[in-house]
């Protein structure tokens, strides 16, 4: 492992440390410790990402370099939907849980006979939620509570229409429902519930219609209200307290939330969080990003907009922030900062150890700090197409801005790359410990943006920009593809081990295995498996559709499986899923993704694969209505 | 002569008051910070502040205050919810019939 180690076993070690968690019995260990162990089998994906770490890296090696060839489909699932289909599927004990695009049903399938359905969960939603949703209706995932003596396990669903409900695991029923975001204001639900002890974590969307963000803990146990903190505002609303950024004082401290802002435009000032969460059970510390503010015209709002776009990190229990960094003050181009997080352990360039979070985000950095204080370790350009920013420094965190780049009204700001989709987006990517190596699902598209002006008014749209995205100088502007690339990078050393263009963005990310393996979906709908070592391609499979999720494994009877969602949609498919030809549609997408419809269409769906496609059904008999045959 | 002299005077101001405005056009880097973590300047011609500027958002504090009383509402009716299901184990999300 090189030092690195997966949280699990960190929280193990703490435990032996400690020598008390066992003795004194430990709440906070005993109830962190289920979904921990249950992360650490081959049989289980508990969670997005994984396991805490949010690495998607699994140990199997089943399936490895040599065999991939023989990686055959052992059966599929279509959900009965179209539109974009992201996150990944879990699967706990021997259940499969999958989520859909709206309406957001769930469905439960038994891995020894998944042709029949377990249980299924098909919420009735006001149709009204579609029109707030800025970038297709997608959602993210599922979680999964285990459960204790007092209440059953659960699976966890966040709706467009902004309700949360708790479900029995074992027969989809309902345990609680309640209501997080309000359509009315154009606030929704496509982030996947993320569960910490006996705490479920939901974040919130609507940056594009002038949402305030916020992240709210409800107890598992009856849906009830821990903890709500706020992206903008008054310190109290941020869970901002005398210690936050005590060791990086220049990131800044109090006061922020107000004092960035001019008069009350902090009350619309978007920071949403619909990305992904990676947690530390040492620490006790949620780690995730924080969305764009609002509007996208700049000078609409004066300030550095705190405490938008900011990588934070939360105490679990209280919601207080302990730190945060803001990549990027005074967004200029909808960088919205809410990409993954990923844990690892590594030492640094002086040979000390340390435990870090990692994430690729929009602006084009790929940022590296201390997850126990927020200290800057490394922050690297994704490509070096990156204009916006000259670089970092390192001393003070600030990116330092080219001002030809940036964005301003009775102004037509050209070839700003990256584009308002990122260099990286929702990408759920993975870390491979043994290599340290970090497999990035990359976006290469430039754009050109005017802003305008107009009036907030809750429950419309609220951005204010006028966009024209096409590919980077690196992809064919004449043809408008090559608007991707997957990369292998190290944090520390701040190099890519290798590259490769992609014809369209890999928007979904990327699964990491033992078996030397990266996998993941692209947009024209291909499987992708990679060596992880060296990036030679050495298979691939035609899905049904696009693929906007990503790649999950488990092991069941003792065979190795790979799961990935197919159905093309998102930001980038929306031109195709609403039918739309105007380029600056889709604020900007339906321009650069014009060719998409000519390798892909709409679907919904899932894949599973495994070596010769050995499965449930190699025995044909199972699931038959008989086996009796009349002959005449 | 010396009104040439005044003119290219004029002409040299301009250019000298158009390199300032080019240059300070391209000013805000982002390194100068009044205080630590705040580091936003104007760009050169547009206002340090927009009220009264003709980039006056104008937003109406009834608009403003929407968010907050709807969260305050559903916050309330969750803690309705919550409550009846502590008392009884009966999860009932239909408020009006708690």
């Amino acid at each position: 492992m090189n030092g690195s180690t997966s949280i699990g076993r960190l929280a193990s070690a703490s435990c032996v440390a400690l020598a008390v968690c066992g003795l004194l019995g430990s709440s906070v260990a005993v109830a962190n410790d289920k979904l921990i162990e249950l992360s650490e089998s081959n049989e289980n994906y508990v969670m997005p990402g994984k396991d805490y770490t949010g690495d998607n890296y699994s140990k199997l090696d089943q399936i490895n370099t040599d065999n991939v060839k023989d990686l055959k489909v052992s059966w599929t699932f279509s959900t009965g939907l179209l539109n974009g289909h992201e996150g990944t599927p879990l699967v706990v004990d021997g259940v499969m849980y999958i989520n859909s695009s709206f309406p957001n049903n769930v469905y439960a399938l038994d891995l020894d006979n998944p042709g029949k359905i377990k249980w299924q969960y098909k919420p009735k939603q006001n149709p009204a939620a579609r029109s707030v949703a800025c970038c297709d209706l997608v959602n993210r995932g599922l979680a999964y509570w285990p459960g204790d003596d007092k209440t059953p396990a659960l699976i966890i669903s966040n709706q467009l229409d902004g309700n949360v409900v708790a479900l029995k695991a074992e027969d989809g029923s309902l345990y609680w429902k309640v209501e997080n975001s309000d359509i009315k204001v154009g606030s929704t639900l496509t982030v996947a519930p993320y569960v910490v002890k006996d705490l479920v974590i939901v974040g919130s969307s609507g940056a594009e219609l002038g949402v305030r963000g916020y992240a709210t803990a409800y107890n598992a146990h009856d849906g009830s209200q821990v903890w709500r903190m706020y992206a903008t505002g008054p310190d109290a609303d941020i869970g901002i307290g005398d210690d936050f950024n005590k060791d990086n004082p220049q990131y800044g401290q109090k006061g922020l939330g107000l004092a960035t802002w001019e008069g009350d435009a902090w009350k619309i000032g978007g920071g949403t969080n619909w990305g992904w969460y990676a947690y530390d059970p040492d620490l006790e510390l949620l780690y995730y990003g924080s969305g764009n503010p609002s509007p996208w015209n700049e000078t609409m709002r004066p300030g550095d907009n705190k405490w938008t776009m900011t990588m934070m990190a939360r105490d679990i229990d209280s919601g207080e922030l302990k730190w945060g960094y803001q990549k990027t003050p005074h967004d200029e181009w909808d960088y919205a900062g809410v990409n993954v997080m990923m844990l690892s352990d590594q030492k640094d360039k002086d040979g000390n150890m340390r435990k870090l979070v990692t994430h690729p985000d929009r602006n084009g950095i790929i940022y590296t700090l201390d997850r126990t204080n927020g200290d800057l370790v490394s922050a690297d350009f994704l490509d070096d197409t990156v204009n916006v920013w000259t670089h970092v420094d390192m001393k003070t965190g600030i990116p330092v801005r080219d001002p030809e780049y940036g964005t301003r009204m009775d102004h037509k700001g050209k070839d700003i790359c990256p584009s308002a989709m990122g260099y990286h987006d929702q990408a759920h990517d993975s870390y491979d410990p043994e290599k340290e190596l970090f497999y990035l699902a990359i976006n290469h598209i430039c754009m050109d943006w005017e802003p305008f002006m107009l009036p907030y008014r809750a429950g419309q749209f609220f951005v204010g920009a006028t966009l024209s995205m096409y590919p980077g100088p690196k992809g064919d502007r004449q043809n408008y593809l090559g608007l991707g690339q997957v990369k292998a990078y190290n944090a520390i050393s701040g190099k890519y081990d290798w590259s490769v263009m992609e014809r369209f963005a890999a928007w979904g990310g990327t699964l990491a295995t033992a078996g030397d393996l990266v996998f993941y979906g692209t947009l024209d709908g291909y499987f992708k498996a990679r060596n992880s070592a060296n990036g030679e391609l050495l298979w691939k499979f035609k899905m049904p559709s696009g693929a906007i999720g990503y790649p999950m494994t488990y092991e069941h009877d003792g065979t190795q499986y790979v799961g990935i969602y197919y159905g093309v949609g998102g930001w980038p498919g929306v031109g195709l899923v609403f039918d739309l030809d105007d380029p600056t549609a889709g604020l900007g997408a339906v321009g650069a993704f014009r060719n998409l419809q000519n390798w892909t269409q709409q679907g919904g769906g899932l894949l599973v694969f495994s070596l010769n496609g050995k499965g449930p059904y190699d025995d044909p008999t199972l699931d038959e209505y008989t086996t009796e045959i009349i002959r005449q | 002569m010396k009104l040439t002299a005044k003119a290219t005077g004029a002409v040299l101001a301009t250019a000298a008051a158009l390199l300032i405005s080019t240059a300070g056009a391209f000013a805000y880097d982002g390194t100068n910070c009044k205080a630590p973590g705040n580091c936003w300047e104007p760009k050169p011609g547009y206002p340090e502040k927009v009220k009264g500027s003709k980039y006056d958002p104008k937003h109406d504090p009834e608009e403003l205050a929407k968010q907050g009383n709807s969260i305050k509402e559903m916050e309330a009716r969750n803690a309705a919810r919550t409550k009846h299901f502590q008392e009884t184990g009966e999860w009932v999300y239909d408020v009006d019939k708690l």
